[in-house]
Order: C-alpha cells, then structure tokens, then sequence
C-alpha cells in the first residue's frame, strides 16, 4: 500500500488496540500485521513517543514462559486522542469510499478508464 | 540475519544517542527477538519483519532528536533534528526547505537590525548629553548647542531605542512561533511509516 495512505494510521490502531487491553509490543505488531503490512520495527519509535507524549503507559509484567515483558497501558489522554484519531479517520474514509463509490457506478466509469490510459 | 547481528548492527548505528535511552531501544528488540522465537519465528523471519536496521535507526534517530529539540529550544537542537529528519528523506526539497531558509535568513536579518537600532539609539541619547559635557571628544553627531537640541537628541535616541526593543520583541515571539511550527512539521512527517518491502 501507498506509504502516505499509512501516514498516522499506525498511531491510531495502537491507540484503538490498547483501548481494548494493555498489550505488549510484539502482541500489537502481530495483530496490525494481520491487516496491513509493516515494518514491525516502526512499532517501538511511535511506542516510546506516545509514552512521552503521555499517552500511553509502561510497567513490566511477568509470563509464564520467560522473563517479564513490557505491557503498555492506554492513559486517559490517550482516551481522548483515540477518540479525535478515530472520529477522523471515519469522515476521512467515508469521504473517499463515498466519492468512489459515486463515480464507479457511475455511467462515467468509461471515462476514468479513458483517463487512466 | 542472525538475532545478534541484527542487534549488533542496530547498536553501532545508534551510538550517538545517550546510553540509558539506546538501552531502553535495544531491550525492546531484544524483546521482540524472544518473544518471536518463542512463537516458533526463526531468527531470520524476525529481522526481515522488523526491517531495514538502517532505516529503523534512522527513525529512531530522527524521533529522539525532534523531542529533544522540543524539549529543549536551542537553535543547534533545531538544526540537528532537521539534520536527523532529512536522513529519513522527508523534506521535499524545494517546496519546504529553501522557503524555511530563506524565512530563517530573513528572522535573523531582522534581528540584527533590531539590535542596531538599540545599539544607535542608545548612542544617540548618551551623545546628545555628552558631546556639550565634553567638547573635547567628538562624537560624530551633529548636534547644535542650545538645550532643545539635547532634548532633540535624546527624545530621537530613545524613540529608536524603543523602536529597536519593540522589533526585538516581536521578532522573538515570531521565531517562537516558527520554531513550534517546525517541530509539528517535524512530527507529522514522522508519522509516516513505510511499507514493508
């Protein structure tokens, strides 16, 4: 996918996923895999930002197999970020999957097709 | 590439930064290594996914610099965090970064002038009193002798003094605002994430 389709995206699934239980690193990596392809490194640079812009939180947890992992945590301003990010993100896909739509089926479709080639 | 050498080379790229901050970095990865093992990754799948280390390092690079230049406002922290965000390849040459040095040269032309205009007018108001004190000196002023003159000089100097101040003022408030203005633009470029490859 087009790497400025992408631009902010991560920021709001990390958001999105932490809002629903504290997750470590790799856990939210494995996850937004799943749907769109990353540089699973990216993860940890955005991480430790959101924890100095306060929001997120961090505390170590132990598991059954291993040394204790890194949790993170979503604060209440991160809360509130979330809910902008995702507000946006809607009117911002609505917006184009409505013009889309519109215009494939449209009668017009002969004429992007003339475009295009 | 091996987990070690993954790290290893990660390690070397970033030893610039300070030692806790690329410790806390590393642990990260060395995190990831092992829990990706444990879920029956091979070492190799697990670098391939994380990616480039050189284009990792370089983002990482450029996140801790534009913090620290927000941090801290120091024009040489601004400097390197544009030198650490042009290493991601993000600023578009023409469109951004010659208008940003040109309002840069014209902030800081603005500032010296504003700091001659202090400079003058202060001198003009000293002058006006001095050059009747002392006759023997002079101080390249053209100023007559009656006491309205004096009163001339110095109402004129302390006018441009003001004036300077005033300019000064401004364009302090000015560069601040700029400078916060960069530091989004830093930011939101930052969001960028590329695709895997």
């Amino acid at each position: 996918m087009n790497a400025q389709f992408k631009k902010g995206v991560l920021k709001l699934l990390v958001l999105v996923l932490l809002d629903k239980k504290d997750c470590y690193g790799y856990e939210m990596v494995d996850e937004i895999s799943k749907s769109i392809s990353i540089s699973e490194g990216t993860i940890y640079p955005l991480l430790k930002r959101l924890k100095k812009e306060k929001m997120v939180s961090s505390y170590l947890k132990e598991s059954q197999d291993g040394p204790p992992r890194k949790y993170y945590k979503i604060t209440d301003s991160g809360k509130e970020k979330k809910a902008e990010l995702v507000a946006e993100w809607f009117e911002f896909s609505n917006g184009v999957n409505n013009l889309v739509h519109d215009k494939m089926t449209d009668d017009n479709l002969g004429d992007i097709k003339d475009e295009e080639g | 590439m091996k987990k070690d050498e993954y790290i290893g080379k990660l390690t070397k790229l970033l030893r610039k930064l300070p030692k806790e901050e690329k410790q806390d970095i590393i642990s990260d990865y060395e995190e990831h290594f092992m829990i990706g093992l444990e879920k029956g990754r091979t070492e190799e799948e697990i670098s391939e996914a994380l990616g480039n280390p050189k284009t990792l390092a370089k983002q990482i690079k450029a996140e801790y610099m534009v913090k620290r230049a927000e941090d801290k406002q120091s024009a040489g922290s601004m400097f390197e965090a544009v030198l650490a965000a042009t290493g991601l390849g993000i600023f578009n040459l023409i469109f951004v970064a010659v208008p940003a040095m040109i309002l840069v040269a014209i902030l800081l032309t603005l500032f010296v002038f504003g700091g001659a205009m202090v400079f003058s007018g202060i001198y003009i108001t000293l002058a006006s009193f001095l050059q009747p004190l002392l006759p023997q000196y002079n101080f390249n002023i053209v100023i007559g002798d009656g006491l309205l003159n004096i009163l001339g000089g110095v109402i004129v100097g302390i006018g441009l003094t003001i004036l300077g101040l005033a300019l000064l003022a401004g364009m302090y408030y000015v560069t601040r605002c700029f400078y916060g203005l960069a530091i989004k633009y830093l930011k939101m470029n930052l969001e960028i994430i590329k695709g895997r490859r």
